[in-house]
């Protein structure tokens, strides 16, 4: 049996029954060995409802305007003629070297063992260093707080047996969550079943991140080079009218 | 496969805003004024000497005010603490805040140790404020190896803050903008056109204008040395032979924003050397077209650098607004720049009669 909750999505309705019976998942666990957790996205799966922005908003209540994780959308087209939508779900990579970290002049950012990179809110002073530094914009400076801000792949749930918000809210079951040093857990089962066709982003930052894509554009992993919507679009706040 | 349009992109604002411009500026030219007041009150150079009091005056007025602008960007104050309190010395900004105490008490003593016979010469003339200026003086003395020690200090404060001010913008590999090892140089330099546009201001103010050819001849040189820096960056990043200057040009290919800039740094800075060399007694065009090169370097590199989307393709233009952070921020400094000014040159004269 494995030594850790397997916090798939799947596997988390079959345990709910015992989650309700006050028999929480995680306190099953025998601390063999610690777990690791990490995210797979399944772009096929995605429709672009940002199900999954909404309920990171309201989980952690970020500021308006100002997201941990999104869905950004594209409309690409082929040689052919073709157009088609194309999704990248973004959040923190919870990356194994994340440059957030050696920045920040008075060590707020840190990484737990679990692989899970938080922010220590007391130790922030805003300084916004890690802002910069994090390749995949995933950080911000929250307009309540002052202090960084980021995707803590919903450590308070995690540690409460429960999956990230954005996982639980997924409705085609875009986004798995789970513990990839379980062999058992359905993370690493899909990350094992598509070996070779999982990508992640920027990988040239060499930060190793721990978010996997299935599906991935590979024009769409970093800087796009195309145009924005926005940018086209008549907006009454800056365009008058 | 054409290009992808983005339908919905989440640009990230400026994360740092206009305050880190105005840090980097008045650093960088108070640091840059400080070293040009060596010649003249330390080695005692006769032709330096006029140009050495309003250098100390320059890195006195920026020195003092560039770390209010840095504070501000904290959004609170007192959390500057946390920089002593747990400080990770494996992050530039954090040896940042060892490097700018130490520059200004080698910076605040040089200056009280130059300026104590002066100060004492004050306090014999009688009125008001004698009894303060004795008090400044304590006993007057001029004592030229106590200045070359102070001065020691500072420079070592000075070079420290320009070495951690560039590696602190170069280390950040996700803007490509940031990520060339010219960028330390670039800001540097551009740091000495300013001191020197800064020295020469006050030069044309308070001075005689005697000193105006010998502020060119440095100027010229570092408005070529800042077009040598620019063309090298360019270089690299069209021939592909560094990465990140390739990957910020193709980002900034086809922006109409980004030409019209570079065509307008290019054309001032040239126009800068072009006034420094064949104009060389002027001093308040090539000085102010001088400290307009040195702000236009920081607020590209920083307020540019940053509309560089990292992910997308949406970008979040930084646009001024009447707002703290922005416009009222930037006025508000220069207001604090001018009160340091008019409280330094009421206190103490700075003019050559006062030196005679």
């Amino acid at each position: 049996m494995s030594s850790h909750p397997d916090l798939s999505r799947r596997a988390f309705f079959t345990a709910l029954p015992a989650v309700t019976a006050g028999l929480a998942v995680p306190a099953q666990a025998a601390e063999d060995s610690k777990p690791h957790w990490s995210m797979l996205v399944d772009t096929r799966r995605c429709i672009a409802c940002q199900a999954c922005t909404m309920a990171c908003s309201m989980e952690n209540a970020s500021p308006e305007g100002e997201f941990r994780t999104v869905v950004a959308t594209y409309a690409v087209s082929t040689q052919e003629g073709k157009t088609g939508l194309a999704v990248l779900p973004r959040l923190c990579n919870h990356c194994e070297q994340p440059p957030c970290i050696p920045v920040c002049p008075v060590g707020a950012t840190f990484k737990r063992e679990d692989g899970i990179v938080l922010v220590d809110g007391e130790r922030c002073v805003g300084c916004a260093y890690c802002v910069q530094a994090c390749p995949y914009d995933a950080r911000f400076v929250n307009h309540h707080t002052g202090k960084a801000d980021k995707c803590t792949f919903c450590s308070h749930r995690v540690e409460a047996g429960l999956l990230p918000a954005c996982v639980e809210t997924c409705v085609g079951g875009a986004r798995i969550f789970g513990d990839v040093n379980d062999p058992q857990s359905d993370i690493s089962q899909r990350l094992k079943a598509a070996e070779g066709k999982t990508r992640v982003l920027k990988p040239e930052a060499g930060t190793n991140p721990h978010v996997f894509y299935i599906g991935l554009d590979d024009q769409l992993s970093g800087r796009v080079d195309g145009v924005s919507a926005a940018d086209m679009m008549w907006r009454p706040g800056h365009q008058g009218g | 496969m054409n290009h992808p349009v983005e339908i919905l992109g989440f640009a990230r604002e400026a994360a740092w805003l206009p305050w880190a411009v105005q840090y980097f500026f008045l650093i960088g030219i108070s640091t840059a004024a400080f070293f040009l007041s060596l010649p003249g009150l330390v080695w005692r150079l006769p032709a330096w000497q006029g140009i050495g009091r309003r250098a100390l005056l320059a890195a006195l007025v920026c020195g003092l005010t560039a770390p209010v602008a840095l504070l501000a960007d904290l959004h609170q104050p007192g959390r500057f603490l946390n920089f002593y309190l747990h400080p990770n010395l494996g992050s530039w900004m954090a040896w940042g805040s060892f490097f700018i105490p130490l520059y200004l008490i080698g910076l605040l003593l040089y200056a009280w140790l130059c300026l104590r016979p002066q100060l004492a010469a004050l306090a014999e003339r009688g009125g008001q404020l004698s009894a303060l200026y004795r008090r400044l003086a304590y006993g007057g003395h001029d004592s030229p190896g106590a200045i070359r020690a102070a001065a020691v200090v500072g420079a070592l404060g000075a070079l420290l803050i320009l070495l951690y001010t560039g590696m602190e913008v170069m280390v950040v590999e996700a803007r490509p903008l940031w990520h060339t090892p010219l960028l330390p140089l670039l800001f540097a330099v551009s740091a000495v056109s300013g001191g020197l546009g800064m020295v020469g201001l006050f030069e044309a103010l308070i001075g005689q204008g005697a000193a105006a050819p010998l502020i060119n001849r440095w100027q010229e040189r570092s408005q070529w040395l800042t077009l040598g820096l620019l063309a090298a960056w360019l270089l690299l990043a069209v021939s592909g032979l560094a990465a990140s200057p390739a990957d910020a040009l193709a980002a900034m290919r086809g922006s109409l924003g980004w030409l019209l800039s570079a065509a307008w740094l290019l054309g001032t800075t040239a126009l800068t050397l072009w006034l420094a060399r064949s104009r060389r007694d002027v001093l308040l065009w090539p000085a102010l077209l001088a400290l307009h090169g040195a702000w236009l370097v920081r607020w590209m590199v920083f307020m540019g650098g940053q509309n560089m989307p990292k992910m997308g393709a949406s970008t979040h233009i930084y646009a001024l607004s009447l707002s703290p952070d922005s416009v009222l921020g930037i006025v508000g400094m220069a207001g604090l720049c001018l009160t340091v000014y008019i409280i330094l040159t009421s206190i103490i004269p700075w003019d050559d009669r006062a030196e005679a």
